[in-house]
């Protein structure tokens, strides 16, 4: 084995930044890596900036997330039968101690039409999603299409909380992922999103080595992404960690909130707000550097309470 | 229950996992952060078919924190940004229970997942097994104290069949000193056993030996009790109120007068009775004398024969005088020996026997016996009948308290040794007077340590120990350190008792069975809070009992200040006012001024022990008529002889 250390130092004096890999799940969907470039609406031309030092999020504040979980369960001929979990919760923050505010759960069965109606009777309580039986049957492009409509069903269960609690609540609430999915999100005054992973970067060339740059407790200016989603927000990146020694993407989140004049005027108290969300760590999850604690605990909670997906017998 | 509107939510749930199982004999149960579940809480868990019952013997706490060093990351490395963190990291509150009785008792199953509540009234009453005992007909519940958690509050009960026999017997019980612990619960429970103690079991008294201070020296005095104790006694169903018959004895001092004991006050002298014995009560057991030393079967043969065929009877051997001997006092026995002596030495060298006792045996005996009339002075006596213990008269519910703690250690062994074998004899015999004694001795490492030599006294609690229960005698034994105490003693004790704990002493492996949170527990015990083992009870449990409705030794004596020693005749006019208030001091130092004390102790003992209506007309009686000594005249003497030659003669 070559001697890394030596390597690092090596390519460093040759002008390079030595890197350790990238940080878990921060590239998202990876075959959908893309610049997209975004529109800023703070300066002129991309600019970073310290936010400050990290200062308490006043009154409640809640958390958003999702997980999901899929199983081939069984085939028709060669048409797969999936199985999946759904879940969302939101966690509600007061005096420090989070509990449940919202949960909901969905058990689905994935398949084409013609499986879905074979295995109806087995799956009383599960959830029928069929997936597109246009195209000749091909069992992984099956269960790519399954994966999809997953996404988009925890998706939608995160959307459907999501606007149940600022409906209801009179909290901030913080979203793991983008706004855009939803307009009641994204135009909310008190949602505030955070992505974690960067497959679709918003700018390019310069602008683009200044975005995965940053330094720690620097934001950019805010921008407004060329998102594909339904509703439009601005958005900044924020480093949380120092990334040097590590990886561009180390402790480097997205933020997302409501595409107003007030966003532009909040956009450094909420950095340093989320500043102060990198206590208490995320760890274990390898995702520590970029996953909020409050995030990390909704999802601890909704991974604990999922039922075993299995065929009923 | 005290809470009766307590909603009956779970506190907890019963979790397994492969590396912490639930067994039948123990599970775990996880609580809110928030909970009133402590160590020593008694909790019931209901699973499918089958309920629970356990108490908590530890607690574990911990978060999802991988590392410490991840919270000295996410702080900066400063501890005091790390409390400012937005979010409380998610903690858990884990259990564990050890299992006190599974509903239904066959098959014994691992201990089912489920809820788990705080026990109630019932719950108590069921966990601890004791609806076997104080239910029924003839229930046999002896309270001990009330079990707290969580608001909820609960009698705990001893059962009678296994505190004084025949089931089990004997109790134990270890604390630190200096807390009132051991003497407080022992003064609670032998109350508690009085006001409860079942008339179909018969009846039953306690004798305690006072070895230090003025512990039990005010046993039927009342005390001031807070409202917080009163309602205890009131949960519990008993009086507060002090012993109502109590008797004490006490041995005197050198002087044969003033009683050694601190409950001298005059205000209690009416149930304070010396106690003396003479040579034949001490000749009984000089057993207790002999393996101190390195005295041998020959001696114990000699002293057999002295208790057999000399004392206390009329001896004839011509050989060593024509008359007849009657030895009842030490002096008549010195009288015996010197005649033995003189015998010896004019038979002339070669001669050293006695009917077939060699004659330095007989001076080890002699020696060994006026040792005890020299270091015991005051509790024998050599010029006096004995003033005994009311042999074949105790009394039910009675309590009989010998005061010995300003004894010589030798005399206390004597007085211990004595005082168990005659209960003993009695108890045999079924003319005690009550069917069960219990027998309290303090500082029980000291008399039945578990490395000091082997002696007669340790014997004899062993025996008492192991056989005791059959008889009716029972052993409440109390010590700072179990540890020291021999095995068989404290292991035939059916309930132990601990108070607050010595570290160190439960480091030893004596109490290795119990949790380090318990061992915690017991270390840091507040006054008032016991932990009980009894065989009905699988686990050790916690229970706080109310302070005794008698005095302290401490308020006693501050209350009772213990007379000043007195001079003779004024002591001895104390003890005749105690039988009747109306001798003055004066018409008694006139009767005795130029008698002989031992006299005036006779004339007292008899006094006392005759109890008579006119005191003071006995006591003169007994004394008699004063003999005057006569002065003889100056003889005449004969003048010196005046010597001229002598210049320095007068």
């Amino acid at each position: 084995m070559p001697d890394l250390t030596a390597l690092g130092r090596a390519l460093a004096a040759a002008g390079l930044t030595p890197a350790r890999g990238l940080p878990d799940a921060s590239e998202g969907r990876a075959e959908e890596a893309a610049v997209r470039p975004a529109r800023l609406v703070e300066h002129p031309a991309l600019e970073t900036r310290a936010v400050g030092p990290a200062e308490p999020w006043p009154g409640v504040v809640a958390f958003l997330d999702g997980v999901q979980r899929h199983a081939v369960a069984a085939y028709a001929g060669s048409a797969p039968l999936i199985l999946a979990e759904v879940a969302a919760g939101v966690r509600e923050r007061r005096e420090r101690v989070l509990r449940t505010a919202q949960v909901r759960r969905r058990r689905l069965a994935l398949g084409r039409p013609a499986v879905l109606e074979i295995a109806a009777a087995a799956l009383p309580d599960h959830d029928p999603v069929p997936i597109p039986a246009e195209e000749p049957l091909h069992p992984v492009r099956d269960l790519v299409a399954a994966r999809r409509a997953v996404d988009q069903a925890r998706g939608a269960l995160e959307v459907e909380l999501g606007e149940r609690y600022l409906r209801d609540a009179p909290g901030w609430l913080v979203v793991d992922g983008s706004l855009s999915e939803s307009p009641a999100l994204a135009s909310s005054p008190r949602a505030l999103g955070v992505a974690k992973s960067h497959a679709t970067l918003p700018f390019e060339g310069g602008d683009l080595d200044r975005y995965l740059r940053l330094p720690a407790g620097h934001r950019t200016s805010v921008f407004a992404p060329a998102s594909r989603s339904v509703a439009p927000v601005y958005g900044w990146a924020l480093r949380l960690w120092p990334w040097e020694g590590r990886d561009l993407l180390h402790g480097l989140v997205r933020v997302e909130a409501a595409p107003t004049e007030e966003t532009l005027g909040l956009a450094d108290r909420l950095s340093r707000w989320i500043l102060r969300e990198r206590a208490p760590l995320s760890t274990p999850d390898p995702r520590w550097d970029r996953l909020l604690y409050g995030i990390h605990d909704v999802e601890v909670f909704l991974r604990v309470g999922r039922q075993p997906v299995m065929i009923s017998p | 229950m005290t809470a009766p509107d307590l909603p009956p939510r779970p506190v907890g749930r019963v979790v397994a996992t492969e590396l912490k199982p639930a067994t039948p004999h123990q599970f775990f149960f996880w609580t809110a952060t928030e909970s009133p579940i402590g160590i020593g809480a008694i909790v019931r868990s209901d699973g499918p078919g089958r309920t629970v019952y356990g108490v908590v013997t530890d607690g574990f706490a911990y978060s999802d924190l991988v590392t410490p060093l991840h919270d000295v990351i996410g702080a900066d490395g400063d501890p005091a940004a790390a409390q400012d963190a937005p979010t409380a990291r998610a903690e858990i509150r884990l259990y564990a229970a050890a299992v006190l009785r599974q509903v239904p008792e066959e098959p014994l199953q691992p201990v089912p997942l489920g809820p788990v509540h705080l026990a109630t009234d019932a719950d108590v009453v069921a966990a601890l097994r004791m609806d076997a005992y104080t239910e029924g007909e003839r229930p046999t519940g002896v309270p001990v104290g009330v079990y707290r958690a969580g608001g909820l509050e609960a009698p705990v009960y001893l059962d009678a069949d296994f505190l004084l026999g025949p089931e089990a017997a004997h109790c134990n019980i270890t604390g630190v000193s200096g807390l009132a612990t051991k003497t407080s619960a022992v003064e609670f429970l032998l109350a508690s056993i009085f006001q409860t103690f079942p008339a179909h079991r018969g009846t039953v008294a306690a004798l305690c030996f006072n070895v230090k201070g003025p512990d039990l020296c005010f046993l039927d005095q009342p005390t001031e009790l807070s409202d917080e104790d009163r309602r205890v006694y009131e949960r519990l169903g008993l009086a507060p109120e002090p012993f109502r018959q109590v008797t004490y004895f006490a041995p005197h001092k050198p002087d044969g007068v003033n009683l050694n004991t601190l409950r001298t006050h005059e205000a209690l002298a009416a149930n304070t009775e010396p106690l003396v014995w003479g040579l034949r009560e001490v000749l009984e057991y000089a057993e207790v004398l002999l393996n101190r030393d390195d005295l041998d079967a020959k001696a114990d043969a000699f002293i057999d024969f002295l208790a057999d065929r000399v004392v206390g009877r009329t001896y004839e051997d011509p050989l060593l005088r024509d008359a007849p001997f009657q030895v009842e006092t030490f002096a008549d026995l010195e009288e015996f020996f010197r005649a033995i002596f003189d015998y010896v030495e004019a038979l002339g060298r070669g001669s050293e026997v006695w009917k077939t006792h060699h004659v330095a045996t007989i001076r080890k005996v002699r020696n060994r016996l006026g040792n005890i009339g020299t270091r015991s002075k005051g509790l024998v006596t050599d010029d006096g009948p004995a003033h005994d213990l009311p042999w074949g008269r105790f009394e039910d519910r009675s309590v009989t308290v010998l005061d010995v703690a300003g004894l010589d250690p030798l005399a206390q062994d004597l007085v211990f040794a004595r005082v168990i074998s005659k209960l003993r004899e009695h108890l045999e015999r079924r003319d005690l007077g009550v069917d069960h004694v219990m027998v309290f001795v303090d500082e029980l490492n000291k008399y039945a340590a578990t490395d000091g030599p082997e002696s007669y006294v340790k014997k004899m609690l062993l025996d008492l120990s192991e056989r005791g229960r059959y008889l009716g005698l029972v052993l409440f034994s109390a010590q700072q350190f179990r540890s020291q105490v021999h095995r068989r003693v404290v292991g035939n004790a059916g309930t132990a008792i601990y108070g607050r704990m010595d570290m160190d002493e439960l480091a030893t492996p004596g109490y290795g069975t119990l949790s380090a949170a318990t061992k915690i527990k017991l270390a840091t015990l507040p006054k008032g809070e016991l932990m009980v083992r009894h065989p009905h009870f699988t686990q050790p449990i916690f229970v706080r009992f109310p302070r005794p409705a008698v005095l302290s030794g401490r308020e006693g004596v501050a209350r009772f200040p213990p007379a000043p020693e007195l001079p003779f005749a004024d002591a001895v006019a104390r003890q005749l006012r105690a039988l009747d208030p109306a001798v003055t001091a004066d018409a008694v130092r006139a009767l005795v001024e130029g008698r002989r004390e031992e006299d005036v102790r006779q004339a007292l003992h008899a006094t006392r022990r005759t109890r008579p209506e006119g005191v003071l007309a006995f006591f003169r009686a007994c004394l008699g008529r004063t003999v005057r000594p006569e002065v003889p005249p100056p003889r005449r003497g004969v003048p010196a002889l005046r010597r001229a030659e002598d210049p320095y003669a007068p």
